[in-house]
């Protein structure tokens, strides 16, 4: 849909704008995570406060870009494209805000881990590992919104099963660590929220992506099974 | 006057001529008609033409254009001429572009063009790999929706000389990217990506190593320090007590005076301005000195037996002489009592080739890459009690690396290690037969 459509720069500018602030929203929350994950492996008390810290800055993003966007809605009545845009980019910035709330989850749970004092964390690797998938896919989907790139978003879409799997595997081995050893019950217990809150990570990062693809073809793929969305126009 | 501009004169006036000629002979009327009759045709031919070149201007194309006579076809002739120069212009200026793209693409650093709003104009392909951009398909993106460092978008806004911002993606573990922005023309900006993942490396390596040698010196220190305490604080000392306190004391001395005796003749051996006198000397005699001071130290626990064929070897006899004695305590210290070590000599594919086999504990695998580093212990407490300084396999590399010798190592855990020395032909000479 060429941009000559709009007879206004500003409009345009406007909207750009938006996109660009739900981008750099998305790159906080990303820091977020990955600062969350080490938290994890290192126990770090200062990086725990800069999650928290991160998670304020990323509360405020998604007031003022809810704000921005009922702004262009009621001065510049958007059609078509322009109205999918901020209607995807109002529910993406929500799905950003949790993803930021996960994160900052992990990191409580690390510290609660840490601070029992255990050297011995089971499964951390593994979840260390689910987080970093999590944080790729959410990379990758932010990277397939800067370039509208709706192929890219479907096979992000495919790829949440991995994530999922990871999750299953780490709760079946947490299982057998809490039956052998009873006293392990509770650090197992808060590995296993942390696994989750990845996992809902990688949700979120669908969601997004789900998004995307209305955002490029207009079709709505929430909770279909996966088939062609449409013809493919990442080149955008 | 060009001869197509007269013909076409010639040709109107002949079409009045002939207008005139049939006015005499058939009257005014028809004379008239005759002349706005040829007239038309020759307008009706010419508007032919316009056509032909307004629908060729529509959709211009070089090798298309209309051809005629007359003065149709010198204006044809003319485009002709224009297209031609035109397209020369073009080759040369493409080929100078294409120059200063290729340059910016040589360059070892990744470079991207932006506009004044920060659109990327253009990167180069290191560019692409160092910030994970795409080259032509990420054209005309705003470069902070790709690069979303929470920190790069103030960075890039204030774009101060001489400030760098250091980028890790975290797909690529270990990857350090120093990220500089650069304004230029009129508000444009070039961004400069270059990889200092080696400098990062570097200085976790030097970072590394002075605290291990200052913890590596701080725990003989501690033990003195204790020991001189306890003395202050006892008047009068049982002797015997002292003694053997003393002796403690003198062997943690000892420790600390053999690891700064390491750490000198590594920096001395790092200094490559000061090259060792290069001699040729038996390589038995050595291997059998080396022998006999390993069976001292030894002192009866192991079998130590030599298997050598006779040759020449060039090099540092001094230098070369620590590292195989290197080796050969090594096998001493790691090996269990009873046990047995072999020291060969012998030539393999021409290379001289020193080992020490030994039936010693043996290496895990996943430690043998680092075993040279400085300070690197496969078991901290097993091999600070044998009482190594963690310097021995560094010294030893660093001998060989200076006579271009290879260090391998082969070893399988619980059944014991090979350590070659492998020295390349043209060191190693056999005796006359």
């Amino acid at each position: 849909m060429p941009n000559s459509e709009h007879l206004s720069r500003q409009y345009d500018s406007e909207l750009e704008d938006i996109r660009s602030r739900v981008l750099q929203m998305g790159g906080l929350v990303e820091s977020q995570i990955l600062a969350a994950i080490e938290c994890l492996a290192s126990g770090n008390v200062e990086l725990m406060a800069q999650v928290t810290d991160t998670d304020r800055r990323v509360n405020s993003c998604e007031v003022e870009i809810d704000e921005a966007c009922s702004h262009v809605i009621a001065r510049r009545q958007p059609a078509a494209r322009d109205l999918r845009l901020i209607m995807a980019v109002s529910k993406i910035v929500t799905d950003l805000e949790r993803t930021g709330d996960e994160a900052e989850k992990i990191a409580r749970m690390a510290r609660q881990i840490h601070g029992r004092g255990r050297l011995q964390i089971p499964r951390s690797a593994d979840v260390s590992q689910a987080g970093q998938l999590a944080v790729a896919m959410l990379r990758r989907v932010l990277d397939a919104m800067a370039r509208l790139d709706a192929t890219e978003a479907e096979r992000i879409i495919a790829e949440d099963v991995t994530i999922d799997d990871a999750f299953r595997g780490i709760v079946r081995q947490l299982v057998t660590y809490m039956m052998e050893d009873p006293r392990t019950i509770s650090t197992a217990l808060d590995i296993v929220w942390i696994a989750k809150a990845i996992e809902r990570i990688g949700d979120h990062a669908k969601n997004v992506a789900e998004q995307i693809i209305y955002i490029v073809h207009g079709t709505d793929v929430r909770h279909t099974t996966r088939e062609g969305h449409g013809e493919p126009d990442g080149a955008e | 006057m060009p001869s197509a501009w007269l013909s076409l004169l010639i040709r109107l006036l002949a079409a009045v001529l002939a207008g005139l000629t049939s006015g005499f002979i058939l009257g005014a009327v028809a004379g008239v008609a005759a002349a706005a009759g040829l007239l038309l045709l020759m307008l009706l031919a010419h508007t032919a033409q316009l056509a032909r070149l307004q629908r060729w201007l529509k959709a211009p194309d070089e090798r298309d254009i209309p051809d005629a006579r007359g003065v149709w076809g010198s204006v044809f002739v003319e485009l002709h001429r224009l297209l031609r120069r035109e397209r020369k212009v073009r080759a040369r200026i493409e080929a100078e572009l294409e120059v200063f793209s290729q340059a910016a693409e040589a360059s070892p650093d990744g470079l991207v063009f932006l506009d004044i709003d920060d659109h990327i104009v253009w990167c180069n392909r290191v560019a692409e790999q160092h910030l994970g951009l795409r080259g032509e398909r990420d054209s005309g993106l705003l470069v902070t929706n790709l690069i979303r460092l929470p920190r790069f978008a103030e960075f890039l806004a204030n774009a101060r000389e001489g400030e760098s911002l250091s980028y890790r993606p975290a797909e690529r573990k270990g990857r350090v990217f120093s990220i500089e922005a650069i304004r230029f023309g009129k508000d444009r900006k070039l961004l400069i990506s270059s990889d200092v993942s080696h400098i990062e490396r570097a200085e976790t390596m030097r970072r590394d190593f002075v605290a291990n040698v200052s913890h590596e010196l701080r725990t003989p220190l501690t033990v003195i320090s204790g020991f001189i305490e306890h003395m202050a604080d006892d008047p009068a000392p049982d002797p015997a007590e002292w003694k053997q306190q003393m002796a403690m004391v003198d062997e943690q001395a000892g420790r600390m005076l053999n690891l700064v005796d390491d750490l000198l003749t590594l920096s001395r051996l790092e200094d490559e301005t000061q090259m060792p006198r290069e001699e040729e000397f038996d390589v038995r005699d050595l291997i059998y000195d080396v022998s006999a001071e390993g069976r001292r130290l030894s002192a009866g626990r192991h079998s130590i037996t030599c298997e050598v064929v006779p040759a020449f070897l060039k090099g540092s006899r001094e230098e070369l002489r620590s590292a195989f004695a290197n080796l050969v305590s090594n096998a001493v210290r790691y090996t269990p009592a009873g046990g047995r070590i072999v020291l060969h000599w012998a030539m393999r594919d021409g290379k001289g080739v020193f080992s020490v086999e030994d039936s010693g504990i043996g290496i895990p695998e996943e430690h043998l890459p680092r075993l040279t580093e400085r300070f690197y212990r496969v078991d901290r407490g097993r091999s600070r009690e044998s009482g190594g300084t963690g310097l021995g396999l560094s010294i030893v590399k660093h001998i060989l690396l200076r006579h271009q010798a290879a260090l391998d190592i082969g070893s399988v855990a619980a059944t014991g290690s090979t350590f070659s020395a492998v020295f390349p032909a043209w060191r190693v000479k056999l005796p006359m037969a």
